[in-house]
């Protein structure tokens, strides 16, 4: 997989609906090889970007480029991609074998050919043994794999997933995930996958672009999304986290101090320019992760804090702590993580704590 | 059925009443008619009063004398063609509707079922108007050049019948189409497109294989409301358009030979169950449902 080369190449594309805009021209490199997930809430124009590609609707203005060429006026039909759609759009009277073949068959490929590799492409999707079923005959993960082998086997140059795994329950969800991821290594052809999901992003991309509004607000990996994300929007969209405003003081050995409600805290500004030149005084909130923080120990001097805890929730596997800190006035919520115990939790409602988080594992983002 | 769902039905000391006056009005309206249809259609006149014991000789005589056998085959052809111009004409009007926008789809598919509402002799009276003579489409042609003189061809004859049936049905044959052609989800369009089909390959790949229950189903209307219509022939048809309505309905009349005619009907309704039975069929055996 070599993901050096860019593929497919949106510049300032634009999309509006009669007057209501719902892309505000976006730039999006796509690399070649890549499992890209388009990531937000729905609204957030992430379907757009995927009908824009797939050519299912024209640009209002702006271009796609592939290899450097202009599609944008390319019909959907000349387009080397292939779309998997959310309701699978399987053709209901056509066999599995039909409809994987559907797109070697309007190329006019010999017939024998198109057997052999609709074969191969139901073995890739284990569903060798279903060719003669018809859609109506298949449950909800059978037809997804249909979908998903009748996508590929055009050998398109990108598959586009549209929310595809929406109509699944969790445990066939999860499955798909680990399939989907499996089958793209296999492949080795770029995926452009849209969710609203960001637990389904985290688990199969390789890099997540997090829409909101019609704006690219984040395009990163996983890893720099959850823990280093670039604005409010993404701090909280993406995973549980604890946003405390206030404002920003002096810089020192890589840690920025910021004035809050629970007092002076320290954040980790290690490798990002943007925070380290930001002007003292400016509003901002301190970041941090549910599962950073800890009941504080004698050794921690730094983002110390008291308060009491709320309430205490069992999640499985972990137990997620609600505590109120900070003054009266300025009454702050934080969530905090703990791994669960057989003997219950250490923690019991309207007891006093007082808690730490390392200052490398804060973060900060603008307001 | 759950067992709970039960206990609802029964509650009303009305609903037993109900249920079986359900069952009861077909079977006085529907199933009695038929069936006493049916026996009389074993019996037999002499000297004009029907004679009530039960004879065959009603069938035979229907398949055995020279003149009902290719009356009735000529019918069959004549509401077969019916079908398949109503059809071909129809298919494209459905599939222009379909390609519509919100009202002015539903707004033009009233307007086509208008002339349902009006009168079925009004109707025929003004399409025999058009035809005749000195009709708009002798007219016409001389007009355009394309005949010297007002031609006889189209009025009092099997080609009126045709012509004026398919102009009376169409609107039959347009509502099918064009529910099957609505049902189709646009989705599956643009699955073909997305797969590298072109717009005709879409079409005779996804469209049309979709949309075969609705012709089917038109087909069969088509060819069923021609093939009892009489009214028609009898007013456009002049002596040589002669269908099988037209004797059929002539032995209740003039004939007065009822059971006769009984006999002639069960023929009929037995080709007419034949082409609903053959629609539905062929209507299903592709779609497979979604």
């Amino acid at each position: 997989m070599s993901h050096n080369t860019d593929l497919l190449t949106l510049r300032s594309a634009t999309k509006s609906y009669g007057s209501v805009p719902v892309l505000h021209g976006i730039d999006l490199s796509i690399r070649d090889g890549e499992f890209l997930t388009v990531l937000g809430p729905s609204g957030s124009g992430k379907t757009t970007v995927l009908r824009l590609i797939g050519g299912l609707e024209p640009l209002t203005s702006g271009e796609i480029r592939l290899d450097g060429q202009d599609i944008s006026r390319m019909p959907i039909n000349k387009r080397p991609f292939n779309t998997v759609f959310q309701d699978y759009a399987l053709f209901p009277h056509l066999t599995v074998a039909g409809n994987v073949g559907y797109g070697l068959s309007v190329r006019h490929l010999p017939r024998k050919e198109i057997a052999t590799r609709v074969a191969e492409a139901l073995d890739l999707v284990q569903l060798g043994r279903f060719a003669e079923r018809f859609p109506s005959q298949l449950s909800g993960g059978q037809r997804q794999r249909v979908a998903l082998a009748r996508a590929l086997i055009c050998r398109p140059r990108l598959v586009l997933l549209d929310e595809p795994l929406a109509a699944l329950d969790l445990e066939l969800r999860r499955q798909m995930q680990e399939f989907l991821k499996s089958i793209q290594r296999e492949v080795k052809t770029t995926f452009l996958f849209v969710t609203h999901d960001q637990e389904e992003a985290i688990g199969m991309a390789d890099r997540i672009c997090v829409m909101e509004a019609g704006y690219i607000r984040q395009l990163g990996s996983p890893h720099e999304l959850y823990y280093r994300p670039n604005c409010e929007f993404v701090a909280r969209f993406f995973g549980e986290n604890n946003l405390v405003a206030g404002t920003l003081g002096s810089v020192q050995d890589g840690l920025r101090a910021i004035d809050t409600a629970l007092g002076r805290l320290l954040c980790s500004v290690e490798g990002q320019p943007h925070l380290q030149a930001a002007a003292t005084g400016a509003a901002a909130f301190a970041a941090f992760r549910p599962e950073a923080l800890r009941v504080a120990s004698a050794g921690d001097k730094d983002n110390r804090f008291s308060g009491t805890i709320a309430d205490v929730a069992f999640a499985g596997s972990s137990t997620m702590a609600t505590i109120a800190a900070g003054g009266e006035a300025s009454r702050q919520r934080l969530k905090m993580r703990l791994a669960s115990r057989v003997e219950g939790s250490a923690f019991t409602a309207a007891e006093n704590v007082t808690l730490a988080f390392a200052p490398r594992e804060g973060h900060l983002v603008l307001a | 059925m759950s067992m709970a769902g039960a206990p609802r039905f029964s509650s009303s000391p009305w609903s037993p009443l109900v249920a079986l006056a359900a069952f009861a009005l077909p079977v006085i309206f529907v199933v009695v008619p038929l069936a006493i249809f049916l026996s009389y259609s074993f019996f037999s006149v002499d000297q004009g009063t029907i004679i009530h014991t039960l004879t065959l000789g009603n069938y035979v005589r229907f398949f055995t004398d020279p003149v009902f056998l290719p009356v009735f085959r000529n019918t069959v052809i004549l509401c077969v063609s019916v079908a398949a111009i109503c059809i071909v004409l129809a298919y494209p009007v459905a599939y222009f509707l379909t390609t519509l926008k919100g009202r002015w789809r539903y707004a033009l598919l009233m307007l086509l079922l208008v002339p349902l509402l009006m009168s079925y002799v009004i109707k025929i009276y003004a399409v025999r108007s058009i035809l005749g003579l000195n009709g708009f489409l002798n007219k016409a042609l001389v007009a355009l050049g394309i005949l010297s003189e007002p031609s006889s061809l189209f009025v009092f004859n099997m080609n009126a019948i045709l012509l004026t049936l398919t102009l009376l049905l169409i609107p039959f044959a347009i509502l099918p189409i064009f529910l099957a052609l609505e049902r189709i989800p646009q989705v599956l369009l643009r699955a073909s497109d997305d797969l590298g089909a072109s717009p005709l390959q879409t079409f005779l790949r996804v469209t049309l294989p979709l949309s075969l229950p609705g012709v089917a189903s038109a087909a069969s209307f088509v060819f069923v409301l021609a093939l009892g219509d009489f009214l028609t022939p009898q007013m456009v048809g002049g002596v040589s358009g002669f269908t099988f309505g037209r004797i059929l309905y002539s032995q209740f009349g003039t004939a007065y030979n009822w059971p006769f005619g009984a006999a002639l009907s069960v023929a009929l309704a037995l080709l007419v169950i034949g082409a609903i039975l053959l629609g539905e069929r062929f209507g299903r055996s592709r779609g497979a449902s979604t």
